[in-house]
């Protein structure tokens, strides 16, 4: 008995008028805003990706997500600089950019495609009028956005409150930047290298089996062959063996970053390279 | 049949092969504007594959197909912007709400303003009933409701072209009564390309169908022709008495191509095949009922498309409604007919 009257009413609903604005419709003759309606124009690349970005920022900054890893990064700054000797606190905050930052954006990172190929909303997005390349940027800007900002951001200024009761002192504004940027960098460097393994693979595995294991064998491999320090980005943000600083220490110690600017150009190619693999990749991606 | 009727669907030799296995062979299918056309076929004989590469999500291996003559392939965005779709399995963004879900659908076809959008999302959350539900997260739904919130999807851009992939899966049967009674009221509006196991909800609803065997096209053409048989229009007729009397005078009419007789339960069965359905209609009765033979029964014969769907898939001996037909009155694949 509920489920007919429950029938009736959907039964009636479906009958409600709805106004498409398109003459002769049926639905022409019914209510409201249809006529008001402003189609999406253009086809280009960048089709649909206003809204995809918007949907991709809400993930992050309308969910806990942000408040979650807002937390876990300073936290575990906090802690890590907390236990460090005043007189290394610069040395101390480079493992958590280095290590565990790192392994945090992989693991943010492996999930953002594979997990919409594999729950077929990717299939569904893709179904709308909207280009593929949006997708990938609107993935990347956002998570970009989210990561740089409670990773590098809010972790560097609970590390700068740190540096301030250290006898060195605070490096001065335009070092503090700049290490920022290295960091930023690196980061950038896993993000986008993450992001184009994603558009290979259809399951987490491979994508963070290879990043990871390229993350643990990189400094392997930088210290065998020290020219693969030239391309990698390793000494962004940590030595090289028992070589000079990274460039992330350079810059807190207030030295010259001129060796690293080649580093910080090829690295910076790569994560462009990264970016336009993926974009081809998933151009040419099934659903 | 409206064979002058603008063509909206139109693939040629459309063929997609994953891995050395062909599951499309070679289709050449079309689907004029304002029909409804139900597409069959068991599992895996390419519904799906057709209805993605028409979407341009995945590429043909050889051969082409437009949508509002448009390549689905090069065009496949300005399609998509005309085409409402509901997925086989609906998949949405969990943490969302029915009603964020389906902001973000309209924003890919509409820019604004803000108050219109939000009114076209309150009509499709009430058009599925899901308006009480709106505001939940969408892990909180279940198969039926992500459902109904799939084929809301599927409308709110107003699609000229519907291409719904089992629309009535996951649904009671009130629900899919619902499904049948939207898509025949977009009727005139719209063009609907649906696939379903439910033969009998194509068979309510639909002008046409298309029917996939193994990949390839077996049937396709206007509901009523399919169900009609391969042989035209055929009468059925069971008489008792003089029925040999009755067949000769039949069969000396020059608008009857052949009789078949049998004897079933004590009584003689007609099938009468006729070139001119208008004189059969006019005459045929009148003649069997100034014979010898006395008439108990007289139909115009039609085939459940469960039966021709059967007899064209599997070749099986179909099972009419008279009960009697012969396989080779049934629609002898292939069944090329315009889609109206």
């Amino acid at each position: 008995m509920e489920a007919e009257n429950q029938s009736e009413t959907l039964m009636s609903k479906a009958n409600i008028p709805i106004d498409t604005g398109r003459p002769g419709s049926i639905w022409s003759s019914q209510s409201t805003g249809g006529r008001d309606l402003q189609a999406v124009s253009g086809h280009g690349w960048f089709r649909g990706l206003g809204n995809l970005l918007s949907n991709e920022l809400a993930r992050w900054w309308r969910t806990k997500m942000w408040l979650i890893h807002s937390l876990i990064w300073t936290g575990l700054t906090a802690l890590m600089l907390y236990q460090t000797p005043r007189w290394y606190l610069f040395e101390g905050y480079e493992p958590v950019v280095a290590v565990f930052q790192t392994l945090g954006v992989v693991v943010i990172m492996q999930g953002v495609l594979v997990g919409e190929k594999k729950d077929g909303t990717a299939a569904w997005v893709m179904s709308k009028p909207t280009s593929r390349s949006a997708f990938i940027l609107s993935k990347l800007i956002a998570n970009s956005l989210g990561v740089l900002a409670t990773m590098v951001v809010l972790s560097g200024a609970v590390a700068y409150v740190f540096f301030s009761t250290a006898p060195k002192g605070v490096p001065t504004p335009f070092f503090s930047l700049a290490a920022l940027g290295v960091t930023c960098l690196s980061h950038m460097f896993y993000i986008t290298l993450t992001l184009m393994l994603g558009t290979f693979f259809k399951g987490y595995g491979p994508v963070i089996g290879i990043d990871v294991g390229f993350f643990l064998i990189s400094q392997d491999l930088v210290g065998r062959l020290p020219e693969l320090g030239n391309v990698l980005p390793w000494n962004l943000v940590l030595p090289i063996n028992n070589g000079p600083d990274s460039a992330f220490l350079a810059a807190l110690n207030g030295q010259s970053l001129t060796p690293y600017i080649p580093l910080i150009l090829v690295v910076g190619l790569e994560c462009i390279i990264f970016t336009l693999i993926s974009l081809w990749r998933f151009s040419r991606e099934e659903f | 049949m409206r064979e002058s009727t603008p063509t909206v669907i139109e693939t040629r030799g459309l063929t997609k092969t994953y891995r050395g296995v062909q599951v499309l062979k070679s289709l050449d299918l079309e689907v004029h504007r304002n029909s409804v056309v139900g597409f069959l076929g068991p599992n895996g004989a390419g519904k799906t594959t057709t209805i993605k590469l028409l979407l341009g999500l995945i590429r043909p291996s050889t051969g082409s197909a437009t949508v509002f003559g448009m390549d689905s392939e090069k065009q496949s965005m300005e399609i998509r912007a005309r085409v409402g779709y509901l997925p086989q399995e609906p998949h949405f963004y969990e943490h969302m709400t029915a009603r964020q879900n389906l902001r973000f659908t309209a924003q890919f076809f509409f820019k604004g303003p803000g108050k219109a959008i939000e009114d076209r999302v309150d009509e499709m959350l009430q058009l599925v009933d899901l308006d009480e539900k709106a505001e939940r997260p969408l892990k909180t739904f279940s198969g039926g409701e992500k459902q109904r919130l799939g084929i809301a999807q599927a409308q709110i851009n107003y699609p000229d072209l519907l291409i719904l992939d089992e629309p009535a899966a996951s649904l009671d049967p009130i629900g899919r009564r619902d499904v049948l009674e939207v898509i025949s009221k977009l009727h005139n509006d719209t063009t609907v390309f649906y696939s379903t196991h439910i033969l009998d909800d194509v068979q309510r609803v639909s002008d046409a169908v298309v029917i996939l065997n193994k990949g390839q096209l077996v049937a396709q053409g206007p509901i009523d022709e399919l169900l009609n048989g391969s042989e035209g229009v055929v009468y059925a007729v069971h008489v008792k008495g003089e029925a040999e009397e009755a067949r000769n005078q039949v069969l000396a009419q020059p608008w009857v191509n052949d009789v078949e007789i049998g004897v079933h339960n004590g009584e003689t069965t007609m099938q009468v095949s006729v070139s001119n359905p208008q004189a059969a209609e006019e005459r045929l009765f009148k003649l069997l009922a100034d014979s010898p033979a006395v008439v108990t029964e007289f139909r115009r014969k039609q085939y459940e498309l469960e039966d021709v769907f059967m007899h064209i898939v599997e070749g099986d001996k179909p099972t009419t409604k008279t009960q009697t037909s012969s396989p080779s009155m049934l629609p002898t694949p292939i069944h090329h007919l315009p889609i109206t």
